[in-house]
């Protein structure tokens, strides 16, 4: 989980506009999903995999990696729609007949099925762009930008920063309950983790506090309110978007009317 | 103007659960001056720094800024934090934000500058504290003495005129503790700034502190300059403390090796000095 937060701050790409990633990335997410053929989906997976692995420099094996983790769910999906059930044997292309219906796969099922599956990863290329050469603290400038509820935006900066001192807490806390033999056993790691949560949470308490008193010492009256490192906006960086979204506009066009929407 | 900045005038401060913290504490500042307030675990350092800038409103006493009883209304204590500023000791407590640039810039902004001003100020701040180069590196990928130095720069940022500094040396490697010291030297003779800080770390002491206070159970026990409270070796270790290293081993030369030095030696230089001009006058 951490090591996605580790990519965002290697990227090459992570000096570059926020808001112009983001913009990229929902563009080509839209596209791709207004689209719904396999040969866009694949260009967006292509375009986006070449953005992050060559631009910004985020290894070729850790973005296929990352690109798997979604893969279960998907498959599971998949099936589901990809395996259809009727009385007519006909539509099948294999089917087993159980009590009198039939199950089996359709030429229209398995259409639809891959279709969704690369739409599906398409999308998924999509936010990995953004996630693996963004990082969070430029997200949160750009959800500032988007007049997002203050509110939310302190708790989602304060949660990201603590998640890591809390990890940390955690870690130390395990080490020191294993080298007590506290995971030894079943019951004996029942045990130890229902003290660690305990403690974690007595822990976030106490610190909490401090960082009460630490934030209202440095005139803290209510709101969380910091200048943010600024970045260089071209009108002329929209270009390539723009010109790469429309492509895909005209090839979805293309593909649907002399293709059949493959 | 007077001479000091912050006198505390017999204070008090007791918990809501009853522990009476401090009893009776009385110290003055002096304007530009190191302070140091020496104390064993648990004898009220830390609860004398919060009543400093108002977080801890004392039971009884007073506390004088510049010559003036501390404004508890929210005006008041709004001016106070500008002026006394506290890096605590744990950094992961004190900086909240996962960008360190956002972070030191947060004390900047509740003073209502000028976008233009508090920029400036951040990038003053990175600069005396040496941390330029981690501007866009996110807090959690920072060493522990690399996250004290963003902590202090944010208090720097406000530009204050007294730092307290709550155990700035402790978990520091020793290059870390001389590289923190000569950087608060540094920035205090840049700025002006008074400094007190809270520490267990004995042998810097007497290297970089104009004046020391010793507390043991919420009471002062000993004040002076270095040399004059070190010549107390008894009530020292009373209060759950040590004499310098250099200061230890000077005294015990003194008493049963037959050298004869004047006053406390409490550092190389000094103890160099001393035994130079005693083995002159053998």
């Amino acid at each position: 989980m951490i090591y996605i937060d580790k990519y965002a701050y290697i990227s090459k790409l992570n000096k570059q506009d926020p808001m112009y990633k983001c913009i990229f990335c929902i563009l080509t997410f839209g596209v791709c999903l207004w689209a719904n053929s396999i040969i866009v989906s694949s260009a967006v997976i292509i375009i986006m995999g070449w953005y992050t692995i060559f631009k910004g420099g985020i290894p070729f094996l850790a973005f296929i990696k990352l690109m798997t983790i979604p893969m279960s769910f998907l498959i599971i999906g998949v099936l589901t729609i990809g395996i259809s059930v009727s009385e007519k044997q006909n539509i099948f292309l294999y089917y087993i007949s159980i009590f009198g219906t039939n199950i089996g796969i359709t030429i229209k099922g398995i259409q639809n099925a891959s279709s969704l599956f690369f739409k599906a990863l398409g999308m998924v290329s999509c936010l990995y762009y953004l996630s693996l050469n963004t990082p969070v603290v430029d997200l949160l400038q750009v959800l500032r930008k988007l007049k997002v509820p203050k509110l939310f935006i302190e708790l989602m900066g304060l949660v990201y920063r603590f998640i890591f001192v809390l990890l940390e807490t955690m870690d130390i806390m395990i080490t020191s309950q294993k080298s007590r033999m506290g995971y030894s056993s079943f019951f004996k790691s029942y045990r130890s983790l229902a003290i660690l949560a305990t403690t974690l949470f007595i822990r976030s308490y106490k610190r909490s506090n401090e960082l009460y008193t630490a934030l209202e010492s440095r005139g803290y009256d209510g709101e969380i309110n910091v200048i943010e490192s600024s970045f260089e906006t071209k009108w002329k960086h929209y270009f390539v978007p723009t010109m790469i979204n429309l492509f895909l506009i005209i090839l979805a066009l293309f593909l649907r009317y002399y293709s059949g929407g493959l | 103007m007077s001479k000091n900045i912050i006198e505390v005038r017999n204070l008090h401060y007791k918990y809501s659960d009853g522990t009476h913290a401090l009893k009776g504490i009385t110290l003055e500042l002096e304007r530009g001056n190191t302070t140091a307030v020496l104390g064993g675990n648990g004898t009220g350092k830390s609860t004398l720094f919060l009543t400093l800038n108002g977080i801890l409103k004392p039971f009884s006493g007073d506390i004088l800024f510049n010559g003036f009883p501390l404004a508890y209304s929210r005006k008041g204590l709004k001016n106070l934090r500008k002026s006394v500023g506290i890096v605590f000791q744990d950094p992961d407590s004190q900086l909240f934000s996962a960008s360190v640039y956002q972070d030191i810039s947060f004390g900047a902004v509740n003073m209502n500058l000028s976008e233009e001003e508090v920029r400036q100020r951040v990038n003053t701040a990175m600069e005396r504290t040496n941390i330029s180069h981690l501007k866009d590196k996110p807090t959690h990928f920072l060493s522990f003495g690399q996250k004290k130095r963003v902590a202090i720069a944010g208090v720097i940022a406000m530009q204050p005129e007294v730092l307290v500094l709550d155990e700035p040396t402790a978990g520091l490697d020793p290059i870390g503790v001389s590289e923190i010291m000569k950087l608060l030297r540094k920035i205090q003779k840049t700025l002006g700034l008074t400094i007190i800080i809270s520490t267990h770390d004995i042998d810097i002491v007497p290297l970089y502190c104009d004046y020391v206070y010793v507390m043991e159970q919420g009471k002062i026990m000993l004040k002076g300059t270095p040399k004059e409270v070190f010549e107390n070796p008894k009530k020292i270790r009373n209060a759950n403390l040590r004499l310098p290293r250099i200061g230890h081993l000077m005294e015990i030369l003194k008493k049963k090796d037959g050298f004869s030095f004047e006053g406390s030696t409490n550092t190389i230089s000094e103890a160099r000095k001393a035994i130079k001009t005693w083995s002159k006058n053998e």
